[in-house]
């Protein structure tokens, strides 16, 4: 399995839901092959569970996704125990688990490729509903499902290490561009005023 | 920090327009928390590092809420990176409530805060992050709101260092 043939998944099943995503290969990906105004495409590891939590909490009624790394999550494994006692029932996280730094392009490997176990980590900070997925039909079928039911959910996407992204043109968006895109189509299908974008 | 004053911060967030609140607690401004947990117009999201009640709250503040994080002034070091890459970078608005350990006005200070407080400014002014040093309850409203109004037009965070008054 690899991350690619996932995303393609996922992306056909994208309605009114909002992504996150960290900063890796997954982003060219996912901007690649998603239009959807919903997505906020974090430019740095570490950060995007949190400001998928984040939106979660604010927008309870709303489905949220993060998609992120073993690299990245493991920048920040602080969110699990914090997830742990939130249990935000509109969350669900994609974990792209491929065991090395693909970024950094020697592939060194992550601790996920010894003994770290992040669905362990998961189970043992709270997220009762934690699992490892290791190939395409599981992800459809279990993953995917995942998106229909009101429950946090955190997934370990066992995939194999993929450079199909340096094949496919990076996302010209900037960051703020991409913000105030997010920020409006969320004023939009809220029907509300985001406050900070104010009065000019 | 005498009760009073704690009530009045608290209900100067509030003023503010401030709804949701993420925290690790410390030791200078630690009776906001019950208060804030208490009130029903405020959501309270207790986080397990300050690098987190960063990102939490600029999630929260793209989804429509007005979001302060709480913070001792270490964590100002623990988050900088969030601060820098959501905050900053992604320029979203939060205020950071920061119990200001080791500067010159902490009536608390001892050999243990004053290295971590004399860093402290240098290291905002480095990340490019506004603040301003409360020593005592004057116009503390009045200040909440500014820093607020400031964060939302700068589209950045902003620092509120309480210290003097506030650390006794």
């Amino acid at each position: 399995m690899i991350r690619h043939e996932c995303l393609e998944l996922l992306a056909k099943r994208v309605s009114d839901q909002l992504i996150v995503t960290s900063q890796s290969g997954q982003r060219i990906e996912w901007s690649h092959l998603s239009k959807h105004e919903g997505n906020l495409l974090v430019g740095m590891m570490g950060c995007a569970i949190g400001a998928a939590t984040g939106l979660a909490l604010a927008l309870p009624h709303r489905k949220v996704i993060a998609l992120d790394s073993d690299g990245s999550v493991l920048l920040s494994l602080f969110n699990l125990a914090t997830l742990g006692s939130l249990q935000p029932k509109n969350l669900v996280i994609y974990i792209f688990d491929n065991g090395v730094y693909s970024g950094s392009r020697i592939s060194y490997p992550t601790a996920t490729s010894g003994n770290a176990d992040l669905e362990a980590m998961a189970r043992g900070a709270g997220i009762k509903n934690a699992h490892t997925i290791r190939d395409i039909e599981e992800f459809n079928k279990q993953g995917i499902e995942a998106l229909t039911r009101n429950e946090l959910a955190f997934f370990v996407c066992k995939v194999e290490e993929s450079l199909l992204h340096r094949e496919i043109r990076r996302p010209n968006t900037d960051l703020a561009e991409n913000k105030y895109t997010f920020v409006r189509y969320l004023e939009r299908t809220e029907e509300k005023t985001i406050p900070f974008v104010g009065r000019g | 920090m005498k009760d009073e004053l704690a009530k009045r911060l608290v209900q100067g967030l509030k003023e503010a327009g401030i709804n949701f609140v993420t925290y690790l607690p410390e030791t200078r401004l630690s009776q906001i928390v019950p208060l804030i947990r208490d009130d029903p117009e405020m959501e309270l999201v207790a986080v397990s590092s300050e690098q987190e009640a960063v990102t939490i709250a600029v999630g929260a503040t793209l989804g429509g809420k007005q979001a302060a994080v709480y913070m001792e002034n270490t964590g100002i070091y623990v988050s900088s990176y969030s601060l820098l890459v959501t905050g900053k970078q992604l320029g979203v608005p939060i205020l950071l409530v920061v119990g200001f350990l080791g500067g010159v006005p902490d009536q608390r200070n001892s050999f243990l805060y004053a290295t971590i407080g004399n860093h402290t400014i240098p290291v905002l002014q480095g990340l490019g992050i506004e603040y301003k040093v409360l020593e005592d309850g004057e116009k503390l409203e009045i200040k909440i709101s500014d820093a607020v109004r400031a964060a939302n037009a700068l589209r950045a965070p902003y620092a509120l260092l309480f210290a003097g008054e506030f650390s006794e």
